[in-house]
């Protein structure tokens, strides 16, 4: 009944704990002599979304987004960034652009080494939001997107309510190195501590080829048979996660809670292979990147946007189920 | 001539074997290394010696063996591929496209192995014809077919399923090919590497063709001499590379059944070449055997299962493979100074 209760709020998004940034303003920042020369003589603004990595399966979404917010707000919005995680790829490419924009919103592929050329950026008197991936090393103005230890929580209650408060859980992710995998596996350690029936027994760190994760579970899971819950903290080891349960016939006996809305893991909720996944609906955080830029331009005071979780169970995934 | 021109090169003897020369083959220390890992792991782990685990790591390894046995052609003749982690992704998922287009199942893998040879001869022109290093050629190929890849998909994942198009017998057949098992044991993928290792033995064993292969990487200007088409030998060595690439690509796919251009694949071109150089295969050209491979295959698949199965921390498993790579190839190359 308590999980029954807690798949109905599934249904929406639900917004996270405001960051405690403030209002910003224009009249408080430096801007750049031609940035305000364009502004006052009403030509289009030239935005660029720096993404950390455009060939990943959210980078059409967040295009999308960044689409929308150009059409929106009669803006040239640019989505650029590098194929694969670069972060010499992604500061370079930012620095041979500086001269062209007019506001960056950038989501970094590593905060320590793209928070410099952030703050170099708005030394320039261009104005920087980031966005999906916050870059808390910098000085960017504010962020929009999703409260990434936040998102781990509600995973991890998810998790703990699923498996009805006791089990042992493995946590998988692609990358347990990189900053997005550390908040998120924070997250989830604190809310799976209020569960005390509940062990976490491991982090599986599985790569990003799909082979790997799947031979990385297949592995861990003949390891440790005692597991009864997989907690994946991205996209890409959620189906594996789900087909593995699927193919060793452990519907039911193994749990798995993972995050976005991959077709394959959207077939998995269905089946029931997976039991909730957490979306962070990549086409509001473009749109958001490019919105906050040209609000702030406008002279309109903006603030870090949350764009909150979406919680999807077998109950609610038909709604962004492909017909 | 076949004898003067493989002078250098150290092929494989054809005949039969004695034990004594099977003890004393350049496999043998790979062969005993690998013994001693597998005996190291019955006794430190539980689930290593199951029939389970043994399976599954017969699967896991095959699809980097397939590879890896092409590898070891090329890498013979003297050249090296770097394309094939690009290869494999743009082909799988081409192949995979077709099928939700409603193509039949034969046409579509068929044209993602023909994919996969005009790529090897895309490499194998740059490198002869064109003059490039192959270490050169195959890094830009590299880069361009991931982009075409990328391009292809539009950097969107490729669920190969009856709701995205795919017709309902040609996903049960393409799905038996990666996840199927042969008598409900062995794993389909494990049948393919097994055919393609013998059929590859064959071929460098026992024709023309392969011991042409060996004269090329041991010495281009002897075989050349000796009236061998050395730029046709290296071409055909690339179109096998890419061909066996293409169809464990599209191996992948059967058995996951989900890609994405960004990640399939990605650096698994270093995972190939260390397993061909593990297996006695050298980068100078003119060394290797298809039983080296498979045994260096084996190696890095083992050693990968075992230390998941010790529960060592993965950042400790990377050191690890690593450190395997350098003193399985540095024993290796020892003992071959020593008996030279």
């Amino acid at each position: 009944m308590k999980i029954a209760a807690l798949m109905v709020v599934a249904a929406t998004l639900l917004p996270l704990s405001a960051k405690a940034d403030g209002p910003v303003k224009v009249s408080d920042f430096p801007l750049a002599d031609r940035i305000k020369e364009k502004v006052a003589s009403g030509k289009p603004l030239d935005i660029y979304v720096s993404y950390h990595d455009v060939s990943n399966e959210f980078a059409p979404a967040i295009k999308a987004g960044v689409a929308k917010g150009a059409a929106d707000d009669k803006v040239n919005a640019q989505f650029i960034g590098p194929v694969g995680s670069d972060a010499n790829a992604q500061i370079n490419e930012i620095e041979t652009l500086m001269g062209k924009m007019d506001g960056l919103a950038i989501s970094s592929v590593s905060s320590d080494a793209l928070g410099p050329v952030i703050d170099r950026v708005l030394k320039a008197g261009i104005p920087v939001v980031t966005y999906n991936t916050d870059n808390p090393n910098s000085k960017r103005l504010a962020f929009a997107g999703q409260d990434l230890v936040q998102s781990g929580r509600e995973a991890g209650k998810l998790m703990g309510t699923v498996l009805d408060g006791k089990g042992k859980v493995m946590i998988t992710t692609i990358d347990a190195a990189a900053q997005w995998s550390l908040d998120r596996e924070k997250g989830v350690r604190e809310a799976l501590k209020t569960f005390p029936g509940i062990e976490v027994v491991k982090t599986l760190n599985t790569g990003s080829d799909p082979q790997k994760i799947y031979s990385e579970i297949e592995n861990a899971m003949l390891a440790d048979p005692s597991v009864t819950g997989i907690l994946s903290l991205e996209c890409c080891s959620t189906p594996a996660a789900g087909t593995w349960v699927q193919r060793n016939k452990k519907t039911g006996a193994i749990k798995v809670v993972g995050f976005d809305l991959l077709d394959q893991t959207v077939q998995l909720v269905q089946s029931g292979d997976i039991q909730a996944t957490i979306d962070q609906a990549p086409e509001k955080q473009g749109f958001e990147a490019v919105d906050l830029l040209v609000q702030f331009l406008n002279g309109k005071p903006i603030e870090s946007v949350d764009t909150g979780v979406g919680i999807y169970t077998k109950d609610n995934i038909d709604k962004v189920a492909k017909k | 001539m076949v004898d003067v021109v493989r002078s250098g090169a150290r092929a494989p003897t054809r005949g039969s074997f004695s034990l004594s020369q099977l003890l004393w083959a350049r496999e043998a220390g790979v062969f005993l290394a690998l013994l001693a890992l597998c005996l190291f792991l019955t006794f430190a782990t539980g689930g290593f010696l199951t029939s389970l685990n043994l399976l599954n790591v017969g699967r896991q390894i095959s699809l980097l063996g397939i590879m890896a046995v092409g590898m070891t052609f090329v890498l013979i003749a003297g050249e090296v591929d770097l394309s094939v982690g690009s290869t494999y992704a743009f082909c799988g998922l081409a192949s995979g496209m077709l099928i939700c287009a409603g193509w039949p199942l034969f046409a579509a893998v068929g044209l993602g192995v023909v994919a996969g040879c005009v790529i090897g001869l895309i490499n194998g022109l740059l490198s002869t014809y064109g003059r490039l290093p192959s270490l050169i050629a195959t890094l830009g190929m590299l880069s361009m077919v991931r982009g075409a890849a990328l391009i292809l998909t539009n950097g969107q994942p490729v669920t190969v399923n009856v709701r995205n198009g795919a017709s309902e017998s040609v996903l049960n057949a393409f799905e038996f090919m990666g996840q199927g098992y042969l008598f409900g044991v062995i794993p389909m993928q494990l049948v393919f590497f097994v055919i393609v290792a013998a059929i590859a033995w064959f071929i460098l064993s026992m024709t023309n063709f392969g011991f042409r292969i060996f004269a090329v990487g041991g010495s281009a200007k002897a075989a050349r001499v000796s009236g061998i088409h050395v730029s046709a030998v290296k071409i055909w060595a690339f179109i096998l590379m890419g061909a066996l690439a293409a169809f464990a690509g599209i191996l992948s796919l059967a058995f996951l059944p989900s890609g994405q251009a960004g990640r399939t694949g990605l650096g698994l071109e270093l995972d190939v070449i260390a397993a061909t150089i593990v297996g006695g295969a050298s980068l100078s050209g003119g060394e290797g055997t298809i039983l080296g491979t498979i045994l260096g295959v084996l190696i890095i698949g083992v050693m990968r299962n075992g230390l998941v199965l010790m529960g060592v921390s993965p950042f400790v498993q990377e050191f690890m493979i690593g450190f395997v790579i350098v003193v399985a190839v540095g024993i290796d190359k020892w003992s071959t100074r020593r008996s030279a």
